[in-house]
């Protein structure tokens, strides 16, 4: 099983980068943050740099892990799941059970300790960027050497390992067990169920997200980093609590109008739930968690304007921007991620309309109008997310409920989120459409 | 009806790869056939059946020849040729090609809908009922047997009273009982519709089916045999394999 595992992987490339990508980055943003608290630990620290490195290390690290495992579990769910007609086809051919089990496992051990490894370096610079910038905000003194240690390599591999082990699991776990003839049809239509566990977790990170809003605005109240420790993870939190209804949100999502391909859009919106889902969710987290971090940074940013001397603010806000870039930059990363996986897979899907008689540019406008649906309402759903963080926060730290917003971030994320969306969209469905349809559907 | 022409090939050649890679798939091919008939297209692996088939139906650009289609050229670009397509042809693939989330119903009047045509469902699920799937408007492909995803593919091809219906290995993915049941309905399709029908297949009883054989070798047409019977085109295309090995030696 382990050479066939190695063989798949081997065969399936373009199937397993979207995988890597997510334990790639995802390893390289904890071991970045991590490795903050192995510097902390370093002998020659003061307490008062310690604990900022902690808190640095500690929330910001809490937040990225939040997302990476969130991030590598939805990828490899997705991974294997694309996979049902492999697996059925290796199931009549007689494999059992608990190799078909091993196997995937092994494909996934194999991925997730390369994306590690190859990490180290990644998080090495990451973490060396954000103890720089702490120095140069004169938060911690200059003399402190970065440190790369146990715990940045501890969570890197163990975080990456464990979820991307533990989702594939679970996943692999239904799609062995179903005989072949329910796999074959698992592989025409994958559903997309709400069953009591999604909606229990749901709830859970829901509720959740309310605790950290409570916080922020009881234990959080006139603090700085207090408030932005239990601020920052509740937009996250909602966002992956949101997330867990996507299924039911994409069979409801309205769309009027557009003729033909409207018709055939709100068709598909009722039946492909479960890749539409898929990419709703990185859309919901990008603007949710971007959204929310960007502007508690600029609130904070205004908030704390004059306690420090211009050269520090200035520096104190290149550092919050960085790292809310290096969340940001993963999350962008996923969303394309996720939306290159999911078209890329119905090539065949695509030739099946056009020997149907669409024109590719109706397949075009098929794919722009799911897209359109599903952006809509993942910013919707984001917004929600991003305000769990904003108006907590705002009130924690400038006693306001109402908070005095900059009016650009929010637009220039919305309009960066669609462009992304479309541009990824319409040029992996320009290549799945360059291929002959004859050629495609037998593919 | 007879007398009109619903195909004709001129001299139609493909050839595949460029430079000492060339593969010459169609070695120039005429032939008319008449509206109203059911013409099979046999020949041993690799004689150019399915590249004229996919050449025929504009799946495939000619690399030379023209195409005429009830009298109209085959060409232009991808979406000129598409459009064509939708207009005058109807297809049915050896593995169906249906769209797994759309109903039964959906798929045959989805070409329909792709052309901007008005839907008359009635008429669609009167077709259905005709192909003996009347009670399975809302199921999905997937619910369904090989035999009767065939059977909604024949059933989508009908819909539009396309000029000629093309149909690749219909039987190919079949077990016997469906297969002869989709050839009947291919045979009722011609006889009670009218329709036109080509067929590639490389089996002699579904050939049989036909009104008459068309034998390829090499891309080229070297026999055509009226009114077939199974045993007569068995035995053509093993003297045609005999002959090709002849040939190669």
């Amino acid at each position: 099983m382990f050479s066939l595992a190695l063989s798949s992987l081997r065969h399936r490339t373009a199937a397993f980068v979207a995988a890597f990508l997510a334990l790639f980055l995802g390893a390289a943003l904890v071991m970045s943050f991590g490795s903050l608290i192995d510097t902390a630990l370093g002998t020659g620290v003061d307490t008062a740099s310690e604990e900022t490195l902690f808190i640095m290390g500690g929330v910001v690290g809490g937040w990225s892990l939040l997302l990476v495992v969130f991030a590598v579990t939805s990828t490899a769910t997705l991974g294997v799941r694309q996979r049902a007609k492999e697996i059925a086809l290796l199931k009549s051919a007689g494999a059992v059970p608990g190799q078909l089990t091993r196997m995937i496992l092994t494909e996934v051990l194999v991925l997730a300790l390369l994306g590690a490894a190859l990490a180290v370096p990644l998080g090495m610079a990451g973490g060396s960027l954000v103890l720089g910038l702490l120095q140069d905000s004169g938060q911690i003194p200059a003399g402190i050497e970065h440190s790369f240690g146990a715990v940045a390599v501890g969570q890197g591999f163990g975080i990456t390992l464990l979820s991307a082990v533990g989702a594939s699991l679970v996943t692999a776990r239904r799609a062995v067990r179903m005989r072949v003839t329910e796999s074959m049809q698992e592989a025409a239509t994958p559903p997309a169920r709400l069953n009591g566990r999604r909606v229990g977790f749901g709830l859970l990170f829901l509720a959740g997200a309310a605790a950290q809003a409570v916080l922020t605005v009881t234990l959080g109240k006139g603090e700085g980093f207090g408030a932005q420790q239990y601020a920052g993870t509740a937009d996250i939190l909602f966002a992956i609590g949101l997330a867990c209804f996507a299924p039911v949100v994409v069979r409801r999502l309205p769309l009027p109008g557009f003729g033909t391909a409207g018709a055939l859009t709100r068709e598909a919106l009722r039946a492909r739930t479960a890749p539409l889902a898929a990419v709703l969710i990185p859309i919901v987290l990008f603007i949710g968690a971007g959204v929310g971090t960007l502007y508690m940074q600029d609130l904070d940013s205004e908030a704390s304007a004059g306690l420090l001397p211009e050269e520090g603010q200035q520096a104190v806000e290149t550092l919050n921007y960085v790292v809310t870039g290096m969340i940001a930059l993963f999350l962008c990363i996923m969303l394309i991620n996720t939306l290159v996986a999911t078209t890329a897979a119905r090539s065949r899907e695509f030739a099946q309309y056009r020997l149907a008689g669409a024109t590719t540019a109706q397949v075009r406008q098929m794919v722009v109008l799911e897209n359109l649906a599903v952006t809509v309402a993942g910013v919707v759903f984001g917004t929600l997310a991003s305000l769990v963080t904003i108006i907590p926060f705002s009130y924690a730290r400038t006693g306001s409920w109402l908070p005095d917003l900059d009016p650009l971030i929010y637009p220039a994320a919305v309009a960066f989120t669609a462009a992304v969306v479309f541009a990824t969209t319409l040029l992996t469905t320009r290549r799945a459409l360059a291929v002959p349809a004859v050629t495609a559907v037998t593919a | 009806m007879t007398n009109t022409e619903a195909l004709r090939l001129d001299e139609v050649r493909k050839v595949h790869g460029t430079g000492s890679n060339q593969v010459v798939a169609l070695a120039g091919v005429t032939l008319s056939l008449p509206a109203g008939t059911f013409t099979a297209v046999m020949g041993p692996s690799g004689s150019g059946k399915s590249t004229l088939l996919q050449c025929a139906a504009g799946l495939e650009r000619p690399s030379g020849g023209r195409v005429f289609v009830a009298g109209h050229e085959m060409k232009g670009g991808e979406t000129e040729l598409t459009k064509f397509r939708r207009e005058h042809i109807g297809f049915v693939f050896q593995h169906f090609n249906l769209l797994p989330a759309l109903t039964v119903l959906q798929n045959v009047t989805l070409p329909l809908k792709l052309a901007g045509r008005r839907i008359d469902e009635a008429r669609a699920a009167e077709i259905l009922q005709a192909v003996g799937l009347g009670d399975r408007l809302s199921h999905r492909p997937q619910e369904l047997s090989g035999g009767q995803q065939q059977r909604v593919a024949i059933a989508r091809a009908l819909v539009t009273s396309p000029s000629v219906i093309f149909a690749d290995e219909p039987t190919g993915a079949l077990d016997t009982r469906s297969a002869r049941a989709v050839l009947a309905l291919l045979q009722q399709a011609v006889r009670r519709y009218g329709q036109t029908l080509v067929m590639v297949t490389h089996d002699p009883v579904a050939a049989a089916h036909a009104d008459s054989v068309l034998f390829l070798a090499d891309g080229r047409l070297v026999g055509r045999m009226i009114d077939p019977t199974a045993e007569a085109v068995a035995e053509r295309l093993t003297r045609l394999g005999d002959e090709l090995v002849r040939k190669g030696a």
